[in-house]
This record gives structure tokens, sequence and C-alpha cells, in this order.
């Protein structure tokens, strides 16, 4: 064994010790060497799609990046570009950013859930030797937040602390022990004020709110958000044949990603500030560090180190980046803070807490007439992304399937409880796994299988769902007979003996959302890629996608390697510095890949053609008549007759030095106008569907999730390798939630288990036997047809353990996690009600189809033809929600029934039963009260 | 920290020389005598790639291999192992050169955000030293005590099986996603 490792071959042989070859190395030649040796890899046919000649097929029909397809990378397991910095220990993460002279900073954090900050003294710990600075509220009075309708945060308490672990004031000191001590110096004068715990209790006026919001404040209650929708024709609900009706409790889920927040700040000798942290977005930290610290953006640079997992949890701009920032400031040396991992669940921002109640009607046709959902959700003590969150709890439930009515209200309010944010597959996790139960029991009702109950009520590509989203390419129909071969489900389902389940679930969510959070400029682009090639040939990608480990530096990376046909190692992607990159809108909504990547084939085509404009003016062969492939661009007809790429290149750079492209994306103008249109609106949806295989233990209540065949529509898997590695992480975080994951708060209100020991995320051993199955539908605007595949895939998992748990014991328990307790008491429960003795004689449930099974299946073989052409675009009519039902689908469905309605705010009978969510709605505004209305 | 109790943290305990071999390279550091493995490993010996998940053994990211068994460092006084032989992530590599089990992590999926990826690979590093051919159910349970959040953990196994399987010589490795180049700019005769 040797010391390190050295990235670059050096005099030794590239052969390793053990003769094989050496990891991913590259010979380079002296630039300018090329264009005499014929040698170059034969086009990969296998990649190319059968209508470019190619043998790749090509089921969902054509697209239009078809033509730029090379056959180098793109539907190849890629491994990720940085995955030897990871394997080798070279990948620098937050707390691995050591910079000379640098010291530790810590952070004072509340012991009370609520309570005013009377008084602060510092002037113990600043005096202790070795305190370098000290820093509280006072110095930093701007407020920030990640949404610029909800700015609620500031750097450290300024008056008020709203949750146990909220942050006070911040030491930094020449090492942790000083810091440690210092912190425990100051001294703060608190007055205890009445905390709130339960979300319940937030939709009630209080005397003292936890924020106020002035005139948009909702009476005096604890509501940040609320939401109200109807859509459809919600009058014949009462003549359904099957109703399900569903209260669910959630409890809140952390990310729980390895690496917990860290953060160096350092102001150079510019007076600028160079901020290292693990930031999903970087961009808004920067937004947000400018205002805080009151300096212009360009005086601040953000630098992304690697991002140990981020899972939406380092997506906020957070206060101790703040801090940091300021003590780096007052000290004059630059300053690290790393959590320990008990703060990391103190800044949360995980899944809300929810209470969420559904009912969902049938009729007799077996068609969907309504959705009525109503969620609550804790937000815990600051916005956050909340205000999305609240929308998203029911606008994303509106597909796939088509509605007969759709109602939603929503609301979300302030608790002395860490903040709730986002969280993979944000806002529409805990409704989803709500409605995909509900179907499953409508379908026990109306005894049919639940898997052609879904099939029959599809919403097919190209449609638009009930409140207006553009849907564009769909896979959910062959998502589901993938799953269902793929698992035997029809040999298996409601037949097994007891304690052993079969249950499905779907998934549908969004790929980037339509509007960019901050708009200004109005036109800006959602995400910008720049291009730059000198003289030695090498590629270098400049992008403001955050790599959280998701690979979104390989997904750039293939599409500019795919486009120039250059081996991927030639492509070198920066995305680490704001100085560098442009402004991206960073890594959530699932949104890298479709944007991100569009806007690198824009600028990677600008380069393309320069490079074709050159070649075909040294060989004087016409554009059209030449390829690319593989560092070299010759004529289709005689591959002899070609240059190479340097070549080429080096006749594009005359008299003008580096080529450089830059490329945009931006979504194109769709969705409804109504009040709340926007969110959840995307230029793609992704779909997925789960089948899940259980054991559970009827004498414990232990479940064990053994399979789970999964099958997610990515449009395109650019790179199957990271397409798997999302689906089947997605399960594992998925199933944690399910089944063993929660922030347990105590009776006082105490987080009680702020550690990975308490907290339980699956291991190994709890993890099932996961198959993934990739379906491609090909998206019409999706580089090279992709979507998203880092979120959807985590919805169906709740929803398919819920199901297949009722299948192998009969019982339905709808409150998150299934614990073994939970389980255990609903089987005694169910022993007393019907008599049983013995747990084993749990009668298993079994199903006769009744005669709508047989219309559904045909209505869904219908279906079937009517998709795939419509996917193919043989069809082109328009579709929209509401065909099922009888509707036209070229007049919206309002001017055709006047029972239909579009609404976004309750009428003043609809006031008085208003369910719990939705009785936020009975409290007003405080601009109204003062109008007096 | 939370909460306003005073606790003094000075003075420091005394400081001794702790000795060690790390990944090869003999060691002299002086540290304190409560000095934690983890801390020496970071600020002293600057092995970064050993990291710190949760600082209380339930993450298994700062896993160690000493004397080739791995530890988690972030449990381990520094004075408790002195004369040891310690093995971090950045002594994995043979020179320029992946191991297989580093290979295999990078082909196989078996990293994405990367930063489990240290523990796992000692650990797995470990086993395969002991068991040439482990069965899945072997490997899970050599993996047990590391937590991932991002690959589920199956990506990781098959990593660890194909490093096996190269190690006992079975297969070739796999081929990197472009073939090496001899010539890196091709062209036609003109
Ligand atoms: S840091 Fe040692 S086990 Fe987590
Ligand atoms: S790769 Fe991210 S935690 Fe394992």
């Amino acid at each position: 064994m040797t010391d390190g490792y050295r990235q670059q071959p050096g005099k030794g042989s590239d052969v390793r010790v053990d003769g094989k070859r050496v990891a991913g190395k590259l010979r380079f030649n002296p630039p300018g060497s090329g264009g005499s040796r014929p040698e170059m890899k034969e086009r990969d046919l296998d990649f190319i799609p059968e209508l470019e000649g190619g043998n790749e097929a090509q089921p969902a029909g054509s697209h239009l990046h078809d033509k730029y397809r090379t056959g180098t990378t793109v539907g190849k397991r890629t491994p990720l570009v940085d995955a030897n910095a990871k394997v080798t220990g070279q990948a620098w993460y937050g707390d691995d950013v050591r910079l000379p002279n640098e010291i530790i900073g810590r952070i004072l954090r509340s012991p009370h859930h609520y309570a005013k900050v009377i008084s602060i003294d510092t002037s113990k710990a600043e005096a202790l030797p070795g305190v370098l600075a000290v820093s509280t509220g006072e110095d930093a009075p701007q407020k920030f937040g990640v949404l610029p309708v909800t700015k609620d945060e500031h750097a450290m308490a300024v008056e008020k602390v709203r949750h146990v672990g909220d942050l006070v004031a911040c030491v930094a000191a020449v090492d942790e022990a000083t810091a440690r001590e210092a912190v425990s110096l100051i001294k703060v004068e608190y007055e205890i004020l009445d905390a709130i715990h339960d979300p319940k209790k937030g939709l009630l006026d209080v005397d003292e709110p936890i924020h106020w919001r002035g005139k948009y404040h909702i009476g005096s209650t604890n509501v940040q958000k609320r939401v109200f929708q109807e859509f459809g024709d919600r009058s014949k609900l009462d003549q359904s044949s099957a109703t399900h009706h569903g209260k669910w409790k959630f409890m809140g889920v952390n990310h729980g990603f390895t690496e917990p927040h860290a953060v160096v700040a350092h102001w150079d000798s510019n007076g600028r500030l160079q901020l290292y942290t693990p930031q999903q977005v970087p961009h808004y930290a920067h937004r947000a560090l400018a205002t805080v610290l009151d300096v212009p953006m360009h005086q601040v640079n953000v630098i992304r180190t690697y991002v140990g997992g981020g899972f939406g949890g380092k997506s906020d701009p957070f206060p101790h980046e703040m801090c940091a920032a300021i003590l780096a400031r007052k000290a004059g040396r630059p300053v690290r803070i790393t959590f320990d991992r008990e703060e990391v669940f103190w800044v949360n921002r995980g899944r809300h807490p929810s209470h969420i109640e559904v009912e969902m009607y049938a009729d007799d046709d077996g068609r969907i007439s309504g959705f009525e959902i109503d969620a609550l959700i804790d937000g815990g003590g600051f916005a956050s992304f909340g205000h999305v969150t609240s929308y998203y709890n029911g606008v994303l439930a509106t597909a796939p399937y088509e509605l007969g009515s759709f109602h939603y209200t929503g609301a979300r309010v302030w608790t002395n409880k860490p903040a709730s944010g986002a969280m993979r597959g944000h806002g529409a996790v805990n409704t989803r796994c709500a409605i995909e139960v509900g179907l499953d029991d409508m379908a026990d009702q109306l005894q049919v299988d639940p898997i052609d109950l879904r099939l029959a009520n599809l919403l097919p590509p190209h449609s638009k769902t009930i409140t207006g989203f553009r849907i564009t390419s769909n896979g959910m129909r062959q998502a589901l007979n993938r799953v269902r071969e793929g698992s035997g489900w029809d040999e298996k389902f409601r037949k097994m003996p007891l304690g052993k389940g079969i249950g499905m679930g779907c998934g549908f969510f969004i790929s980037g959302s339509g509007l960019p959070i901050h708009w200004d400029p109005n036109n800006f682009p959602h995400a910008t890629v720049h291009i730059q090639i000198d003289m030695d040939g090498g590629v270098t990608v400049h992008t403001g996608a955050a790599d959280i480990g998701q690979g979104s530096n390989t997904a750039v990376a293939q599409v500019v390697a795919e486009v120039l046909a250059l081996p991927i190692e030639m492509i070198h992607v920066r995305s680490h510095e704001s100085d560098t990159s442009p402004v991206d809108l960073g890594s959530y909504s699932s949104r890298v890949t479709f944007m991100n990547a569009n806007a690198a084939i824009s600028a990677a085509l600008e380069i393309r053609e320069e490079l074709l404009n050159s070649a075909s003016n040294i060989l004087e062969i016409p554009v059209e008549k030449l390829i690319l492939n593989d560092r070299r661009i010759y004529s289709k007809r005689n591959p002899s007759e070609g240059v190479s790429y340097l070549e080429a290149l080096h006749k594009s750079q005359e008299d003008k030095g580096a080529l450089i492209a830059s490329g945009a994306y931006r979504t194109p103008p769709m969705g409804g106008v109504h009040k709340g249109a926007a969110a959840g609106l995307a230029p793609a949806y992704s779909f997925s569907a789960y089948v899940a295989e259980v054991e559970v233990d009827v004498e414990t209540g232990l479940i064990k999730c053994t399979d789970v065949w999964a099958a997610h529509d990515c449009g395109k898997a650019l790179n199957p390798l990271a397409v798997e590695g999302q689906i089947i992480g997605s399960c594992h975080m998925g199933l944690g939630q399910v089944l063993s994951e929660q922030m347990v708060y105590g009776r006082t209100g105490h987080l009680q288990n702020p550690n990975l020991l308490d907290y339980k995320i699956p291991s190994v051993h709890e993890m099932p036997n996961v198959t993934p199955i990739i379906i491609e539908s090909c998206d019409p605007e999706g580089p090279f047809g992709a979507k998203e595949a880092g979120e959807g895939p985590l919805l169906p998992i709740l929803p398919a353990v819920v199901n297949a748990v009722y299948d192998a014991i009969g019982i339905r328990v709808n409150d998150l996690p299934l614990t073994p307790d939970k389980i255990w008491s609903a089987i005694t429960k169910k022993m007393k009600l019907e008599g049983i003795d013995d747990p084993q004689n749990l009668p298993p449930p079994r199903l006769d189809f009744s005669e709508l099974q047989e219309k559904l299946a045909a209505r869904s073989s219908e279906h079937n033809d009517r998709d795939v052409r419509r996917q193919r675009a043989e069809d082109t009519e328009p579709y929209i929600n509401g065909v099922l039902f009888g509707f036209d689908p070229n007049t919206p469905p309002e001017e055709q029934d006047g029972d239909w309605k579009i609404s976004v705010k309750p009428t003043s009978e609809q006031l008085d039963n208003l369910r719990l969510a939705g009785s936020a709605w009975s409290k007003i505004e405080q601009r109204k009260m003062e109008d007096g209305k | 920290m939370v909460g306003e109790e005073h606790v003094s943290m000075l003075p420091q305990a005394p400081t001794k020389i702790w000795k060690a071999e790390v990944n090869g390279r003999q060691n002299e550091i002086l540290a304190p005598s409560n000095a934690i493995l983890l801390d020496v490993l970071r600020d002293k010996v600057g092995t970064l790639g050993v990291k710190r998940g949760c600082d209380m053994g339930t993450c298994g990211c700062c896993t160690v291999m000493i004397d080739g068994v791995p530890r988690l460092s972030c449990l381990t006084m520094a004075f408790e192992v002195q004369d040891s032989k310690i093995t971090t992530v950045e002594g994995l590599s043979e020179g320029a050169h992946l191991a297989p089990i580093q290979q295999c992590f990078a082909e196989h999926g078996g990293s994405q955000c990367g930063f489990c990826t240290p523990g796992f690979l000692i650990v797995s590093q470990a086993l395969l030293n002991e068991n040439k051919s482990p069965t899945d159910q072997e490997v899970s349970c050599a993996i047990e005590g590391n937590l991932c959040r991002c690959t589920g953990y199956q990506q990781i196994i098959e990593s660890i099986q194909a490093a096996a399987a190269i190690n006992r010589g079975d297969v070739e490795p796999a081929k990197p996603a472009s073939e090496a180049h001899s010539n890196p700019h091709p062209s036609g005769p003109n």
C-alpha cells in the first residue's frame, strides 16, 4: 500500500498491479496531432434511434433530439463523473474545507419552545481567552426566507425564539472546546410564552401568533397559508356506488442525509464573501446572504462543496450560513461551523406532520366521480417552502386519473417545532398515500381488481388535468402493466395466506416547476449553461445546477458528450461557484435533468454547428452530408473523407480563440388562470406504479417488506444506472416513512429522537428486493425525451405497502409509520370486534369479481389503443379531463355544464361545513377586518 | 448547543505523542490524551476522507480499518489504538490505481452522494479480505452498521459482489463508459 492516490497517471505504467487496466484513463496525444490516423470507434448503433438508422427501439415514437444522437453516452450505464473523487475520499464536503487561519463557530440554541428574548449578555463569553467574535440577532435584523412572499427568518433570534433549537447567538473561537465553553457563558433572559404543538390548535385565534403578517394575517391564528379549490361537478356525489372515507395521520420525517450541515465563511482581501456550503440551491443562499449581510450580490461568491445528500433538506438559505458570515466578518478570519447530528434535527425542513382526510367517490361505471381532500399540515416555526407545500398536498392528486370533481382545502400552520419544508416528493407523498389506499378500498367495494380500476380511469398522454395541468408524455399504463406482469399480481392478489400480502400504488410528480420561485426579471430563464472549448479540445461546461449526489453533473456531461460525439472524459463540468456558474435555480422540484440538460443541449448544438461548418469548409462537403462520431467529423457516404475534431475545432477558432456558447431553458407558457394555478405546473410529469409484497407477523405486528416491483416513467433514461439508483433509493426512503421513521414529539412538545439511533432509518436488513423497471415514454420537450426520476419514485411505495398489509391481514391502519405496536393494537381490536381468539385465525381478505370487472377491462383495452396512438402523435385531438364523463374536449367543461364549477374561495354556505383544515377559511384576514368587510 | 448551563471545557487534557501507522506511513502526533481517533485523523493526520456523520456510532461514515478490523473512529480513543496500523479510504487505492472495490463502487452505482462511501469501502474491503466469496446475506451483515440514505443499499451489495468476483479473478473488470483511446483525435487519411 502506498500513500494517497494520484489522479494523474505518472511515470508508472497504465496497467494495474494485478495486470488490469487503469480506471477510466484516457491518454492524450499533444493537441493538434490528430488528423492523420483513421482509427475511431464504430458508431454504436444500439444507442442510435431506429428512425435515425440505428437499432434502438422507439415504441413511443420519435423525438426532436433524435437527430443529435451519436450513440456516445445517452442511454448507457454511465458511472458518475465524480465517482472517482468519492471512492478515493477526495470529495470535499462542507466540513472538509480547511482554510488557513480558520476558527470554529458554535451556535447557542433556544432551550424553550416559545419565548421572548428579553436580554442577552455576551460579556463573559467575549472575555474568554480564545474567543474572537460573538454575535446576536442585533447584528442581522434583515429577514430572509426561501420564498420571496414568506420571508420570516432571521439569522438569530430577534425578539423571539420559536422552537427548541432556534438560533439565539453564535460564537467563534480558536477551537471547538473554547467555542463550546463560550456559548455556555452567554446569559439569556427569556419570557416564556404559551407554545403550540398541536397543529389543530394552530387554527385557533391566540394572543401571540408565532409570526405576525400584518394586514395579511389570517385572524390572529397561526395559519400561514390556506388553500381552497373546487373543480368539476360535485352535485351528484351522493349517488355514488362506492365511497371511501379515510382519516390519516402522518408523522413528520427528516431527510436523514448522512452529511450534517457545515459551512465555511471567509471574507477575502477585497471584502468579498467566499462562502463554502453544501447547498442544493446556492442561488437562494446567495440572495439571502446579500440581503442579510447588506452587501451587493456580486460581493458574494457561494461555493458549493460536494453535498452529502440533500433530498430537499439543504435547499433553504440557512441561518447558520448567515452566522458564519457574520462571525467571519467580525473576527476577520475564516469561520467554520459544523453541525452535530442533533442540530440537523433542529433545522429540520423535513416532511410536514399532517392530518389528511380524503373522501372519494366512484360511480357505477367504475369512474372516479370525485376526490375531496382536506390537509392540515404542521409547518413548525417558519414558512420555508410551506406556501408551495400547501398547494402540492392537493393539486398533485389531480392525476393520473380522470376525475369527475376535485375539491381541496388545505392549511399550513405555524407551531413551535423545528420548521418543516421540502423533502423528496415535496407535498405530494402523504396525500398520494391516502388516495391510493382509498382507491384500493373502492376497488374492494366495487369488487374489481385495483389495477384494472386504475387502468380504466387514466388520463391519456397529451391531455389536461382537471385543474389545467398540461400532461405531455404519460407512461402510467405501461408502468401498471409491467408491474402487474413482473410481480405475478394476478396469481397473488387476494389469494395469499394470512400474513402474506401484495399491494400496489401509483405516483405522479412534477418534473421541474413551471414558475421559478424568483421571477425577477420577468423573462429570466430557468436554467442557463455555458460551454467553452479552448484549443486543447477539452470541453468546459459551466452550470449552476447543484450536484447533490443525484448525478446532475453526469447528466449534463452526458448530453454534451452525446451532441458533440466526444468521450465523456473530455467534458469537464464546473458547477461549484457562483462566480463562474450562470445563475441556476438549483436542485429541487426535480428540475435539473429536464431544464439543465435542455439548456446544455442548446449550448452544445451551437458548438456542433460551428464545428460542422468548419468541417464542411475544409472538406467541401455540405453540412447535411456530415456526421459526428467519436472525435471525428466525416462524410456519411465515405467515412474515410473526414477531419478530426481538433482540426475542425481549430478551424472554428481561427481569429477568435476559444469557442463559447450559451444555452438557456424556459418553460413554455401553460396552465390556467385561477388563483394558485401555477402551483404544480410543470413542463412534464413523471408517473410510476409499484407493487410491494409484505409479510406481517400477526403475533407481533411486525411488517417486513420483502419484494418491490418498481416501474417509473422517466421519459428516457439518460443513464439507466442512475435512474435505477434513484428508484431503489426512493424505495428506501419511502419505506422508512411507512414503516419506521418518525420525529417523535413528547407530551411537552420536546423532540425525543434527534439522533440516528432513535430516528429509525431502514438498515440494509430492512430493505426489500427491489426490481427497478424503467418506462420510457419519450417526453416531447425533455432532453432526448427525459423527465425526472429523483422524487416521483418515492410516492408509490407508501400506499403499496399499506395496501399490501391489508391484503395480508385485512386491516388498514391510517397512521404512519406502521410500527408493530399500531398494527398489533389494530389486530387485537379486530379480534375483539369479530370474536376471534387467535390472531392466526384472522380471515385474510378475498375477492370475487363483480360484473363491473369485465366492463373495466374492456374500457381499459379501448383506452390502451387510444393512448398508444396519442403517445405516438397519430392522434392529436385535444383531450381534457372530463371526456370520460361525456364532455367535449374542445370547449372548457364549465361552459358545457352549469354545475361544473371552478372556484378558489368558499362561498358563504360552504363556510358553514368546512372540514378540519378548511376551517382556516372561517377566519378573516386583518385587512378585511379593517375594511369592515 | 441547547441550554444555558455553563460547561467548562478547559483546561484540556495533557498532550502526549500518538504513534500509529496510517495508510502505510508512520505518524507521530502530539494529541490530547483524551482525543478521539476521528478528530486526530481528520484534524491532525489530514485524512479527511474519514467522515463524521453522527459522532455517536450510528452511521458508520467514520469507519476505519484498525489492524485489519473495521471500527468506528468516532467511538475510539486515539490512544486506545496507539501503535496500530490504520487504513482509511485514502489508503485503499494502489498507487495511481483504484482498488477493485473502489472501481466497482464507481461503476455499479454504489456511491451516489458519496458521503457514506468511505465507511462502506472500508467495511467491504475488510469483508473481502476475510471472505473471498461472501453470500449476499454475509455482505448485508458486514454493512449492517453503515447507513446509506441515497442508494438503498442494493447497488452497494452489487458493487461488493462485483469486486469480490474481480478479486477472485472470475471476471475482467467492467469497461468504463467510453474506452481508453490510444489516440484521442483520430481522423481520416486526408
Ligand atoms: S460518525 Fe462515527 S458512526 Fe457516525
Ligand atoms: S451515497 Fe449518499 S449516503 Fe450513501
